[in-house]
């Protein structure tokens, strides 16, 4: 490698690469090593395990991949002014149509009138109300059966995370208790079965904003 | 809406927040866009050189996400999805630019897109890496971070950028070796 004072990125980088090459890897080539080391060096290939040269390019191409990761999470601590202005226009900028889903009846006295709910405002409503019991988070909400058929079976099925440090078993009663009082309420449902899968735990959330 | 209603979704695994999205819950999906966005447009970033075009890279990914996001078989894979979708769209904008530029010129070092902020902001954050992999040229850049940070398979991203798989590796190898070179403290 010369020592001109030129500007390094206008070097050829094969110029740049002394302790890199073939003859200094026992003939290895890095794309060689890059697959041994995808393969989590196995089988064992003694002539690259013997190399010290290859096994210091081995060393530091497994350095390279796990600091990558830990660049980029550097990187994306950088901005968070910029992050809020960003993230605002991608909250502006998303569609607010809910996904109504199927219409679920309610009857009324006038034969003339047609009342409908929506299944997506029943997922709405099933989440706010178990959500207010505190101690757990609501995720996928999903009602089984033909529901836009009065008094047809339905069985609901319904994922939580709980926050740490609770009974698991008391929390999933209540939840289905609180669910199977509010679709009372609200809908007309013969509600069959309320499953719910308490699917992971979180921390209790913290004062500060994200 | 903001930061303070979503509070007590703050903690929320990413499959519960990824499920209540897919059922238009605006709180939950500005949560995940919180904690993913920064880190997705990083990467972007890296693929494509250009911040300005990462941020439209990472908008667009969100805005496909929220709509799709009721397709997602496993929710629990939130990330990885992203970060799929990232780079697919990353390639895109590649192949965007290739068509207008010539391919030979490809490969030229892209030291000039390097904005003086950017070099002082890089060297703030003393990270050697970075530097390294912003100095290498377009082409490696790209396919670097495409394998070794989006894990992409080498047979795609060769597909998708229309060259042969050897160039892919090629590349690959010459930028893994240029940055293995520069961190003299690796060895």
């Amino acid at each position: 490698m010369t020592d001109d004072n030129l500007d390094p990125t206008s070097l050829d980088p094969e110029e740049m690469l002394d302790g890199m090459n073939p003859e200094d890897l026992d003939g290895h080539t890095i794309d060689e090593l890059s697959d041994y080391l995808d393969a989590g060096r196995e089988p064992r290939n003694e002539s690259i395990e013997n190399s010290p040269g290859a096994r210091i390019a081995l060393d530091a191409l497994a350095r390279l991949r796990n600091e990558s990761w830990a660049m980029l999470e550097v990187e994306a601590l950088a901005d968070p002014d910029r992050d809020q202005s960003w993230i605002k226009n991608v909250l502006t900028n998303i569609s607010r149509e809910s996904r109504a889903g199927r219409d679920i009846p309610i009857s009324h006295p006038d034969p003339a009138v047609r009342l409908n709910i929506t299944e997506g405002s029943v997922r709405g409503l099933i989440r706010v109300a178990a959500d207010g019991i505190g101690g757990s988070i609501i995720g996928k909400v999903a009602l089984d059966g033909d529901v836009t058929v009065p008094g047809e079976a339905i069985s609901l099925d319904v994922t939580a995370s709980a926050t740490y440090g609770q009974n698991l078993k008391s929390l999933s009663q209540l939840i289905r208790e609180k669910i199977a009082a509010e679709l009372a309420i609200h809908t007309e449902l013969n509600v069959v079965a309320i499953n719910v899968t308490i699917q992971d735990v979180h921390p209790e959330p913290t004062e500060e904003t994200p | 809406m903001g930061a303070r209603s979503s509070n007590f979704l703050n903690t929320a695994p990413d499959g519960i927040l990824a499920a209540r999205a897919a059922d238009r819950d605006v709180a939950a999906f500005e949560v995940l866009v919180h904690r993913h966005g920064p880190l997705m447009r990083a990467y972007a970033a890296k693929v494509l050189g250009v911040a300005s075009e990462a941020d439209d890279v990472v908008q667009d990914v969100f805005i496909q996400a929220w709509d799709q996001l009721d397709r997602l078989s496993d929710v629990t894979a939130v990330k990885s999805w992203l970060m799929r979708m990232v780079s697919n769209r990353s390639i895109e904008r590649i192949r965007r630019r290739k068509d207008l530029v010539n391919v030979d010129d490809w490969d030229a070092p892209v030291a000039a897109n390097l904005t003086p902020e950017h070099v002082v902001e890089v060297k703030l954050q003393m990270n050697a890496l970075a530097t390294a992999v912003d100095r290498l040229p377009e082409m490696q850049r790209q396919c670097w971070a495409l394998k070794e940070i989006g894990g992409v398979p080498y047979a795609e991203i060769a597909e998708q950028l229309g060259v042969p798989v050897s160039t892919v590796r090629g590349q690959l190898a010459r930028a893994r070796r240029t940055i293995i070179q520069e961190m003299e403290a690796w060895r």
